[in-house]
């Protein structure tokens, strides 16, 4: 869902992103400033919250169950089990946010090794991996997060790599393509005259340089992954209970959608506003990065 | 161009090869398989269901099964599926359409919508309606769709009782209104996605074409407004939309399954999720076989069509 | 809408597949004589107006069509349609000739004494649906075609048994059985006759296979996969009905939108996985809508596997138990509507215990429990003893909601027991893979029909000899083992006399529940609607599906 970002096109720039002037013009982008917002308060609440919360995630209290919202102190109601809903997607907040920026990290590391790879040597080497690349690219990720997702066990360790397994092509190709031309550039071309490594010219020359398309790509990897766990868990076959994520507090939603409607719409107000909010970090990091671009 | 056309097919068939084997290996190395939904069968031993699985060929040590999968999908034949013992192919086309039809009509309602904002926007950038649009598109881009479809369903046909909550047709009412209602949803639901992509691409191809130098002697040649705009700016803009068009099928795609399931449409998304379901391999295959040819057949297409129209990219 | 919910899941109902043919009739000792004393019962023609169509709704699409191959519950709502058995049961568990002419019986000489020669007389006026003449032949190919070893055969049971199949006439034929084996004639019952003349040759292929021909009340018309299958009225039946000119089998994948087009009158009847008992209350207020509970033969039960050294301490099972607050969880998660049980055999069976010692739910006498047999609480309050402590996993299908807060529920109550109980829940083709078969899990959540066909045999589940982890045959995948339990299912298995039966089965249920290889939660009930006006409509225990007597619906 994040196609419309391709990063490719940010402007590789010899600046490093934290440069002052970077910085001011992402800040200046009031939307991933709201949005960076968001996520900080996001991740404060999901850390402190459960703490100050009357009721933890596991109560349960079925004399409560389906009380709706702001009965007593159960400010978001109660599910099916006379459970606490607040506190509940506090702490799946928790678990999607850590599977969110976990997909982050494998991804990103994942695809820009094979991305620098594929682009430094590229030859047969590039060939063969980039095809693996276009081959995982040629189904909809989420036919094959559906294939592996209802044939594992599903704890939450398995989950993150199922996804991570279909986020790490869009930065694969991204890199390679930003290595292709960078490989070519003066500074490259001067490390390997010097008899650097390719090794030392692949990790701290080439890497550094496309770190800004990387980010982007990065960001929108958590909000791509934040959806795609959701989905997941609503099918049933994500994060399993007890332990909550705002995928599967969804899952049991459907169900009693006419007579506790808001078992459906406090978790997915919550995505909506996380990934919303991912989305516009990593629109503004981009804009941020290029320098081409035009502030509004 | 024939040899470009010769080594892009040969690059797809190399990805056709490696989708077909990771898929065949991810199915049939989990644990589970076919017969395990006859487990608990009365009067099923193990023995019967070993006995069956032997006789399915399911015995055989798997690089045998899918070299034997390969070599019969390379002469046209796509298998059986394990359920009803129909040929995959035909079990597929069947669905096919009803995926067609929902996606074809959201793909019509989101590209004229999503065309049309995009123009209005790049033409009054940084306009209080460009603004909206914009942070619209971002938000539409993050809404979980199986959500937003349980929300339609709650809104429209839970407590307005406006339009059925699922299914295609009403049963002995095969009429095109009947159609229309059933399909009103669904569509609403996945063009939501498509909307927001297509008016994000659309304001940038349109703001990449106004910044060029014909426009700007078009204009200095005092041609109206809209003739400009029509003639000059929204031809060109529409040019790289094509190569969208094919770049998206997956994602396009990857929404239909979703807006299937939640809608109970009889197509190949539901069909997808229930072969998974009970691990109708072949026909899971044939699913991911397919879609990985659609995928291609689109990127290529959108290739050769810039490169037939845009005479500034040359095919070496 | 969406989703492989429990219900919509293939294999997250298997447990409710499980219902067999039972004869669950009148309790009591006439009934324990039942497939022996025949109700004088035939299906006498009787002439019903064809008119009216029906839409019914499955949320689970029939695929199957050949009823010989393998299948799932939802199939067998097509196939009773379709085709006749020899007989079957009703639902008083009075077995009812279709195809035959009469049930064999020792005192009608169907059956010898030694119970191993069968002489079967059949029906003269049955025809296929092609207009070819039913005889003996197609049911001595139904019997051989079964064990076809190139045939891909569901199950062999029993007709591996036959020695030679002889047909005397188009309307009569005999065979001789290598062993007695009582439950071949509920095995019989639930068996439908293919036609010879169209599985001769290829029959895992065969047209048929996709456009069957049987000899029921309904005719196959057409099929569009994914959404629904029509079936017509076949004006030629030899038995009741049809009383419909149509029948239309809508697949609905999702219990919400089926409960949905249920009460807006898309459909007119709500089969398999009828309606969530969270909406029971409402739905029996709808206008012009009849809706019924339906018992099952299923029991809802935790459990374990007793090879695991967690549970092979009798003072932990039964603590567990005496922890499990069945009424809280029947009530508030279920409404009510299931029975709790103390047992695996269905209340409705004669052979039934009703003297078992009822449940009680008391915290404080299973911690006393507990810690008289030296599980004592460790430093993070998790009992433990000789190194083992009470903690363990619980599994069940992925996705089954209500079990999934059942999981949870009791997780919190054995927590406050010094047991720590972590759910792990697997997707379906998993769950009852390996898993479940080789005994690799502590304890699992599943619905199960114990029972062997008609029979109260349980050897299948029980016998130490059936443990599949242990190369055994059967599905006690409990891995339970108990040489007492072993030399009385022997005993019954090889009594004729019901009457001497009984008691063996009732020591037996006495013993079960004494040991508690299971914590047994309930018996199933289902929630089935249709809409005013329907006449006919009738839950049978004996079958696996509510659609099984179509032919006797008609609108009034």
């Amino acid at each position: 869902m994040t196609t419309m970002t391709a990063a490719g096109d940010a402007a590789h720039t010899r600046h490093h992103w934290w440069q002052h002037r970077t910085l001011s013009r992402f800040l200046r982008h009031r939307l991933a400033a709201t949005g960076l917002a968001i996520i900080l308060m996001l991740t404060l609440a999901c850390l402190l919250g459960p703490h100050l919360l009357p009721y933890d995630e596991l109560t349960v209290d079925l004399r409560a169950r389906f009380s709706p919202p702001l009965t007593q102190d159960h400010y978001l109601g109660t599910d099916p089990l006379g459970r606490d809903i607040a506190a509940r997607l506090l702490m799946a907040g928790r678990i999607s946010l850590l599977v969110g920026f976990s997909v982050m990290l494998i991804s990103t590391v994942f695809g820009t090794l094979i991305g620098v790879v594929a682009g430094y040597f590229r030859g047969w080497v590039g060939s063969v991996l980039m095809r693996i690349v276009d081959a995982f690219l040629a189904f909809p990720s989420i036919f094959l997060v559906l294939v592996l997702s209802a044939f594992v066990e599903p704890s939450p360790f398995m989950i993150t790599v199922i996804i991570a397994l279909t986020c790490w092509m869009e930065i694969a190709r991204i890199v390679e393509a930003e290595i292709l031309s960078l490989r070519e550039r003066d500074f490259t071309i001067a490390a390997r005259l010097s008899g650097a490594s390719a090794r030392w010219i692949m990790f701290r020359e080439l890497v550094p340089n496309a770190m800004g398309p990387i980010i982007v790509a990065a960001t929108l990897t958590i909000a791509n992954a934040i959806l795609l766990e959701a989905y997941i868990s609503f099918l049933g076959y994500g994060i399993q209970p007890p332990l909550p994520s705002w995928g599967n507090m969804l899952n049991s939603a459907q169900q009693y959608l006419a007579d506790a409607p808001w078992l459906a719409i406090v978790p997915g107000i919550t995505i909506t506003l996380a990934v919303s909010s991912f989305n516009f970090i990593g629109d503004g990091l981009r804009d941020a990065l290029d320098s081409r671009s035009n502030l509004p | 161009m024939g040899r470009y056309l010769i080594g892009r097919l040969g690059q797809s068939i190399i990805v056709l090869f490696l989708v077909s084997l990771i898929g065949f290996m991810i199915l049939n190395l989990a644990p589970g398989g076919p017969l395990s939904q006859f487990a608990l069968t009365p009067g099923m031993s193990q023995a019967d269901i070993q006995r069956i699985a032997a006789q399915m060929g399911l015995d055989r040590p798997l690089i045998i099964q899918y070299f034997d999968w390969l070599g019969r999908l390379l002469v046209g034949d796509w298998g059986d599926s394990f359920r009803d013992g129909r040929p995959v192919l035909e079990i597929i086309i069947e669905h096919l359409w009803a995926t067609l039809l929902l996606m074809g009509t959201s793909m019509a309602v989101s590209i004229v919508i999503g065309i049309g904002v995009g123009i209005a926007g790049a033409v009054r950038r940084y306009s209080v309606f460009d603004y909206l649009a914009t942070v619209g598109a971002m938000v539409a881009l993050s809404i979980p769709t199986f959500w937003f479809g349980l929300v339609a369903i709650y809104l429209f046909a839970l407590q307005l009782d406006w339009l059925p909550a699922g299914s295609m047709t009403t049963i002995g009412d095969g009429s095109v209104v009947d159609y229309l209602r059933h399909l009103i949803l669904p569509t609403l639901v996945l063009s939501l996605v498509n909307v927001a992509i297509w008016s994000r691409y659309m304001r940038a191809s349109t703001l990449e074409v106004l910044d060029q130098d014909f426009v700007r002697t078009a204009r200095a040649k005092g041609l109206s407004r809209y003739r400009v705009l029509v003639h000059h700016i929204v031809r060109n803009a529409l040019l790289p939309m094509i190569t969208l068009a094919g770049l998206q099928l997956p994602t396009i795609l990857g929404g239909a399954l979703v807006a299937e399931t939640v809608f109970t449409w009889p197509g190949m998304g539901r069909l997808f999720l229930d072969s998974i379901g009970y691990s109708d391999y072949p026909v899971v295959m044939g699913i991911l076989m397919l879609s990985a040819i659609f995928v291609l057949l689109g990127n290529l297409l959108a290739d050769l069509l810039v490169a037939i129209t845009d005479p500034r990219v040359r095919l070496a | 809408m969406t989703t492989p919910k429990d219900t919509d899941r293939p294999l997250g109902k298997l447990p409710l597949d499980r219902r067999r043919f039972l004869h669950l009739g009148a309790a009591g000792v006439a009934s324990l004589i039942l497939p022996w004393s025949l109700a004088e019962q035939t299906l006498a023609a009787e002439t019903v107006t064809t008119s009216g169509r029906l839409s019914i709704g499955f949320s689970q699409e029939p695929t199957v069509f050949n009823p010989l191959m393998p299948h799932i519950e939802v199939d067998d709502g097509i196939h009773w349609n379709l085709f006749d058995p020899l007989f079957f049961a009703d639902p008083q568990g009075n077995l009812v000739p279709a195809l035959a002419a009469e049930v064999p019986t020792v005192e009608n000489g169907g059956i010898s004494a030694d119970g191993l020669s069968w002489h079967i007389k059949l029906r003269d006026d049955v025809r296929w649906h092609d207009g070819q003449p039913f005889t003996a032949e197609d049911v001595a190919f139904t019997f051989r075609l079964t064990v076809d070893p190139d045939f891909r055969s569901a199950r062999h049971a029993g007709f591996d048994l036959i020695d030679e199949i002889e047909v005397i006439s188009p309307t009569e034929l005999r065979w001789t059985m290598s062993e007695s084996y009582a439950p071949f004639l509920s095995i019989l019952a639930t068996t439908f006759i293919v036609p010879s003349h169209l599985l001769a040759s290829q029959p895992n292929e065969a047209p048929f296979n996709n456009a069957p021909v049987g000899t029921g009340a309904f005719k196959w018309k057409d099929r569009v996969a994914g959404d629904h299958i029509l079936l017509e009225a076949n004006e030629a039946y030899f038995g009741t009905g049809p009383g419909l000119e149509e029948v239309v089998f809508r697949y609905i994948p999702d219990i919400t939108v089926l409960y949905t087009q249920f009460r807006t009158g898309d459909i007119d009847v709500i089969g398999m996985q009828g309606i969530m008992p969270d909406h029971y209350e409402e739905a029996k207020g709808l206008n012009d809508k009849a809706v019924v509970l339906v018992p099952s033969a299923s029991v809802e039960s935790i459990a374990f596997n007793m090879e695991r050294p967690q549970f092979q301490d009798p003072a932990v099972r039964q603590a567990l138990y005496l922890a499990l607050d069945k009424a809280t969880i029947l009530d508030a998660l279920y409404y009510g509507l299931p029975e709790e049980t103390e047992s695996y055999m269905p209340h409705q069976s004669p052979y039934y215990n009703h003297e078992l010692p009822p449940h009680q739910f008391d915290l404080e006498a299973a911690k006393q429990l507990l810690d008289d047999a030296g599980w004592l609480p460790g430093s993070d309050g998790v009992r433990e003893k000789a190194g083992v402590r009470l903690s363990f996993t619980n599994s069940t299908t992925a996705g089954n909601q209500v079990r999934e807060q059942m999981q949870q529920f009791v997780q919190q109550t054995w927590l406050a027991l010094g047991v720590d109980m972590q759910i792990s829940n697997r997707p379906p083709a998993v769950m009852w893979g390996d898993y479940w078969m080789q005994s690799q899990f502590d304890s699992v959540v599943v619905g199960l029909n114990f029972l062997t066909g008609s029979d109260p045999d349980v050897s299948n589940y029980f016998r130490s000899d059936a443990i599949p982890a242990q190369n055994g045959g059967g599905q006690n995948t409990f891995q339970y083992q108990n040489s007492e339990i072993d030399r009385l299912l022997g005993e019954g298995a090889s009594e004729p006399d019901p009457a001497k039966r009984q008691p063996i089965y009732h020591q037996i249920q006495a013993k079960i529940r004494a040991d508690l290889p299971l914590l047994p939660l309930f018996q199933y009930a289902y929630i089935r609607g249709y809409k005013d006006g329907l006449q006919g409509f009738e839950g049978n225990i004996n079958t696996r599906i509510s659609t099984w007597n179509v032919n006797q619906w008609r609108w009034s």
